[in-house]
């Protein structure tokens, strides 16, 4: 069922900002959609609204062409599935699955044969009759799964399912909804804080920040294409480097960018969004990921200090000081070097990001005419 | 934490003296309740006696304390009741919803326990008279209106309470049912009362040994109809001499249920307190 958010803005009377700052979004049917965001940027509002917990301000939300703003939570054929609440603790496993379907009072054979499928989809199917206290917290976050199922919503809300649970549950879990997602074809909205999350789940990942939607598309294309430097730094881990510098236009057309002690020559995909940039100052980002420890240096390479490395399995991570920065490095662990170590990073211009200082919009032309809905 | 067994037993020296003054006079009064009249007041007091239910059986049916007795039930019961109709849906308000106020309502609500009886006594009083005369209703020694009356301090007591029970429970666990095709009076119904029963149970017993105990209330606003078992004890003191194994059988009557709900309601707070909620 295909989602649409049109003009929502939500205000809580205690804030002179917009909780949600008058959004546009749509989600297709069928796809897993995450909203991302650090705390406070509005993705749980959003999911709030849709759900109908929250009352918008003003603006619609559609399911499948059905106007739905005005309705309420019971009557929307949404499901939802919360982060610090699981499962009703005066009930059992199977009472709770049995839960929703009391509402629409089904006859008890339906409703037994009903707990008994969607407990088995979710591997709880031996649980049934445990208690609150009898079942584990990843366990309980599948009854709340099994629970969100019983009534075949159209929609399917996630708000932080897993963050209360430990690291191995978590990717564990977020394996068996994706795998729900692809055996249900349902359109799933899930909403998290941890970029890692949304990159292995969403089909598309709507970034968010103080109530805007920064950035929505594919995790690949937000994390290779962010169209602004928010974007370029809250998605990835290790995060972006980025750096204020000022452009030059040199007398062949060509663009080369001062930083902090050194300079280099920029790719020419920048030329456009640069010759309409007004001023000079820009915001220059390189992923960790993108900078190469040379041998020697050369064209589009720095000179630098390793200042720490950090083991992270196959790869480390490395801390290289150039002038008074600190860029973060990604190599593979075979080719890593020592603390102390001078060492030569060279940047791959084909990776290389560019942000208006003023608008931290990006300097990709086709990015910054692309619209964020 | 591990206490010194010398600190162990000098609490336990300052807290058996301690329950011992309190105790004494109960105790004291409790056994001249089982005696005789002729040793009541009987100098130096007599300890060894056959005891005896005389004193009981006049209180009881020749001073109509079955009456006072009925009474005070319908009363402290009614009242606890109509507190808890109004008081827990406000609590879960209170809890779940800010609205311009609530703070300060909730601040003053507070305060209604911290004033004296007679200062909502006179002007309930006043009020009851004008009622009479304007309206033709009548409340002054009325169940309806001790229980009435009653509210004063019982309902602020039940939506503190209640409230606190309210909002140690994530919203979630409403909002859940209300997706899931339930209203919010439905998800209230079927999901909130169930988790915070022992809650209500707890909340219940203390409210009623409060009304159970009232004493100033109903002297200024019952009469002969509604007089509860509290206003008779005093009955017993006249002006020329106090019939103490009277009194004291009066007052065993009124402190018996008040012993036994306390042991009940210490369980139901311990219950009340951990419901038993993961995370």
């Amino acid at each position: 069922m295909k989602v649409v958010l049109k003009d929502l803005l939500k205000r809580f009377t205690n804030s002179d900002r917009a909780a949600v700052n008058t959004i546009n979004l749509v989600i297709e049917a069928g796809e897993l959609a995450v909203l991302l965001g650090p705390s406070g940027c509005g993705k749980t509002t959003t999911l709030r609204m849709i759900a109908g917990l929250e009352e918008p301000d003003s603006g619609r939300i559609t399911i499948n062409k059905r106007d739905i703003t005005d309705l309420a939570p019971k009557d929307r054929r949404v499901a939802m599935v919360f982060q610090n609440f699981s499962m009703y603790p005066t009930m059992n496993v199977y009472d709770n699955i049995a839960f929703p379907l009391h509402a629409i009072k089904l006859g008890r054979k339906e409703i037994d044969e009903t707990v008994r499928e969607v407990a088995r989809l979710v591997n709880i199917d031996h649980l049934l009759q445990r208690s609150v206290r009898q079942v584990s917290g990843g366990e309980a976050q599948r009854v709340a799964l099994a629970r969100s199922m019983v009534r075949r919503p159209e929609v399917f809300l996630m708000d932080e399912p897993l963050s209360n649970l430990d690291a191995k549950l978590r990717v564990q879990l977020r394996t068996e909804i994706k795998r729900l997602h692809q055996e249900t074809s349902a359109t799933f909205i899930f909403v998290t804080h941890d970029q890692e999350e949304a990159m292995t789940l969403g089909d598309k990942i709507i970034v968010m920040k103080d109530g805007d939607i920064q950035q929505a598309g594919t995790p690949h294309r937000v994390f290779f294409a962010p169209e602004n430097a928010f974007v370029a730094n809250f998605v990835g881990t290790p995060s972006m480097n980025l750096l204020p510098g000022a452009v030059q236009k040199t007398a062949s057309g060509a663009y080369r960018l001062q930083l902090p002690g050194f300079d280099l020559a920029l790719p020419a995909r920048f030329n456009d969004g640069l010759n309409n940039l007004r001023g000079d100052q820009v915001i220059w980002g390189i992923r960790p990921e993108a900078i190469r420890l040379a041998a020697e240096t050369g064209e589009n390479c720095v000179s630098g200090v390793v200042e720490l490395v950090e083991a992270l399995g196959s790869r480390d991570l490395i801390f290289a000081r150039v002038e008074d920065q600190l860029f973060r490095v990604i190599v593979d662990a075979l080719d890593s070097t020592a603390v102390g170590a001078p060492c030569h990073l060279r940047f791959d211009g084909a990776q290389m990001h560019l942000f208006d200082a003023d608008s931290e919009r990006s300097l990709l032309a086709e990015q910054t005419t692309a619209g964020t809905g | 934490m591990r206490v010194p067994k010398s600190e162990r037993i000098l609490a336990y020296v300052i807290l058996i003296t301690m329950a011992s003054l309190v105790l004494a006079p109960v105790l004291a009064g409790s056994i001249t309740a089982f005696k005789p009249q002729i040793i009541w007041v009987s100098s130096p007091p007599t300890w060894i006696f056959e005891p005896t239910l005389e004193n009981f059986e006049f209180v009881f049916f020749t001073r109509k304390g079955w009456l006072y007795l009925r009474n005070s039930l319908i009363i402290s019961i009614g009242s606890v009741a109509l507190a808890l109709i109004l008081g827990v849906p406000a609590a879960y308000a209170f809890a779940r919803f800010r609205f311009r106020g609530s703070k300060a309502l909730m601040q003053w609500l507070i305060s209604l326990r911290m004033i004296p009886p007679i200062v909502v006594g006179l002007p309930f009083y006043a009020m009851f008279l004008n009622l009479e005369r304007t309206f033709n209703i009548g409340l002054r020694d009325t169940y309806p209106g001790l229980i009435i009356t009653y509210q004063t301090f019982l309902l602020p007591l039940v939506i503190w309470m209640m409230r606190g029970y309210f909002a140690d429970l994530p919203a979630a666990m409403e909002e859940s049912a209300m997706v899931e095709g339930y209203t919010r009076l439905g998800a209230l119904l079927r999901v909130v009362l169930p988790v915070v029963w022992p809650g209500i149970v707890a909340t219940a017993i203390l409210n009623f040994i409060f009304a159970w105990n009232e004493f100033f209330l109903a002297l200024i606003l019952a009469g002969n109809r509604t007089s509860t078992l509290p206003m008779t004890a005093g009955t017993y003191i006249v002006r020329t001499r106090v019939e103490w194994g009277n009194l004291f059988a009066v007052n065993l009557i009124i402190m018996a249920p008040v012993i036994v709900l306390t042991i009940i309601l210490r369980q139901q707070l311990v219950k009340g307190l951990t419901f038993g909620i993961l995370e």
